[in-house]
């Protein structure tokens, strides 16, 4: 009999990364693309950052907005610390550059060859990313894919900025964290479990994805 | 009528392409010839309203285009030329689906855009490929569906890179009665080729071009010196 407590850890760190993703890629895929299209110095510059900045450690990101959300912070006042939804924003951040990195690649690939192929049977620049994106999608996915399992996986933010909170916050890292401080292992490792099958089942969905385009 | 005028053109990696091309593009076919690297690709890419020269002026029935601001008036125009590619790209789908997109974005419905590919490869007798899918084609399939594309939306001016690359003797023979319905229909086509044969069954104007310049210009005498 599963605990319905690992159950509901489970969904919740299931819909927190979900949504961190989701929120990651509305602004990484404007930004990839807006980078991909452009010549500038400072757009090379920025995917230079961007790279550099993959491996950002995850408790740094989580202390940068614990201070910024604490109730002394800069944004203190919106009261996000220790809630869901203050994760959620944190990993969307910490995967930002990854996921910037990754859709870069796919668009400047792609860019390069539909968007001049759009244009030349008179698409409008609008038509003509449509046609960029819908042809990247098999890529945009397994981008998101691993955007997501660096969100699922991480511990600094979630354990910063949400608490582990019973009940409220506590997602699988965390609750790890907190089984071996308590010196449950065997709760630790089923978690842990559970953590491991979810990112497995990643990296066989994207394995699957890119034999698919292959 | 479109004309360049002092057109020069620089790719990002600092490589001149086109140094001062002055053009006027007239009836029929003109056909683009050199060597390697001599600019045809990119000359064919400006006059297509692809990219944008960093000097001088291309004048498309009379207006400066790169002058225009709003999307639409530049749209407008944009839709009178049609460029295909050296290197056949085919998006994702099948023929029919390739066939349909130019049609699509000129605010066709499906049907209507659908109906129309078909009369086109019925008439080809290339309706044994509608449905195969763009991964599934050869190479010489893929240059005849790209080139098709091109010619289901009717354009005022086709502009052709290197039309008979990758094609055996009966779909080289097939594009050649392609791009003459082509021209009976009114329209201008200008093509990029290595194979001074296909300039001369075709071309009725010639340009060559070396280094990024326009070297000469005049009618098919120009070819008895090449061939």
């Amino acid at each position: 009999m599963i605990d319905p407590e690992v159950i509901e850890i489970t969904l919740r760190s299931l819909i927190i990364s979900l949504n961190a993703t989701l929120i990651a890629l509305t602004w990484s895929m404007i930004i990839a693309y807006l980078i991909a299209g452009s010549q500038s110095k400072l757009a090379h510059g920025a995917i230079s950052i961007s790279n550099a900045l993959v491996g950002l450690p995850t408790v740094l990101v989580g202390l940068v907005f614990y201070m910024l959300f604490s109730r002394t912070g800069p944004l203190g006042i919106i009261n996000l610390l220790y809630t869901p939804q203050g994760i959620m924003l944190g990993e969307a951040v910490l995967i930002t550059p990854l996921l910037i990195s990754l859709l870069y690649e796919v668009f400047h690939e792609h860019r390069l060859r539909f968007w001049e192929l759009a244009i030349s049977l008179g698409a409008s620049s609008k038509q003509a990313a449509l046609l960029v994106i819908r042809e990247s999608l098999p890529q945009l996915i397994t981008s998101s894919l691993i955007g997501f399992a660096r969100a699922i996986g991480e511990l600094g933010v979630a354990l910063l900025i949400g608490g582990n909170i019973r009940g409220y916050t506590r997602v699988l890292t965390t609750s790890i964290a907190l089984e071996v401080t308590k010196g449950e292992f065997e709760k630790a490792l089923s978690l842990g479990l559970i953590l491991l099958t979810i990112v497995l089942s990643i990296v066989i969905i994207v394995r699957a994805l890119r034999a698919y385009l292959q | 009528m479109i004309e360049l005028r002092n057109v020069s053109f620089r790719y990002p990696n600092g490589v001149l392409a086109l140094n001062d091309v002055n053009l006027s593009l007239g009836n029929g076919v003109t056909a683009v010839l050199g060597p390697n690297a001599a600019g045809k690709t990119t000359l064919l890419k400006v006059l297509g309203l692809i990219y944008k020269p960093f000097k001088g002026e291309v004048i498309v029935n009379g207006v400066n285009f790169w002058r225009l601001k709003h999307e639409n008036e530049r749209l407008r125009i944009r839709r009178e030329i049609v460029y295909v590619h050296e290197k056949p790209l085919l998006i994702k789908g099948n023929v029919v689906s390739n066939l349909m997109y130019g049609l699509l974005i000129r605010g066709f419905s499906k049907d209507n855009a659908f109906n129309t590919v078909m009369a086109v490869l019925r008439k080809l007798g290339l309706d044994y490929l509608a449905f195969k899918k763009s991964k599934e084609l050869s190479a010489g399939e893929a240059q005849l569906i790209s080139i098709i594309r091109a010619i289901v939306l009717n354009p005022r001016y086709l502009l052709i890179d290197e039309p008979t690359a990758n094609l055996d003797a009966d779909k080289r023979k097939l594009i050649i009665k392609l791009i003459k319905n082509q021209l009976s229909r009114g329209s201008k086509v200008i093509i990029a080729t290595h194979d001074n044969l296909l300039a001369d069954k075709l071309a009725n104007n010639i340009v060559l071009m070396e280094g990024g310049k326009v070297v000469s210009i005049g009618g098919r005498e120009l070819l008895s010196k090449l061939i």
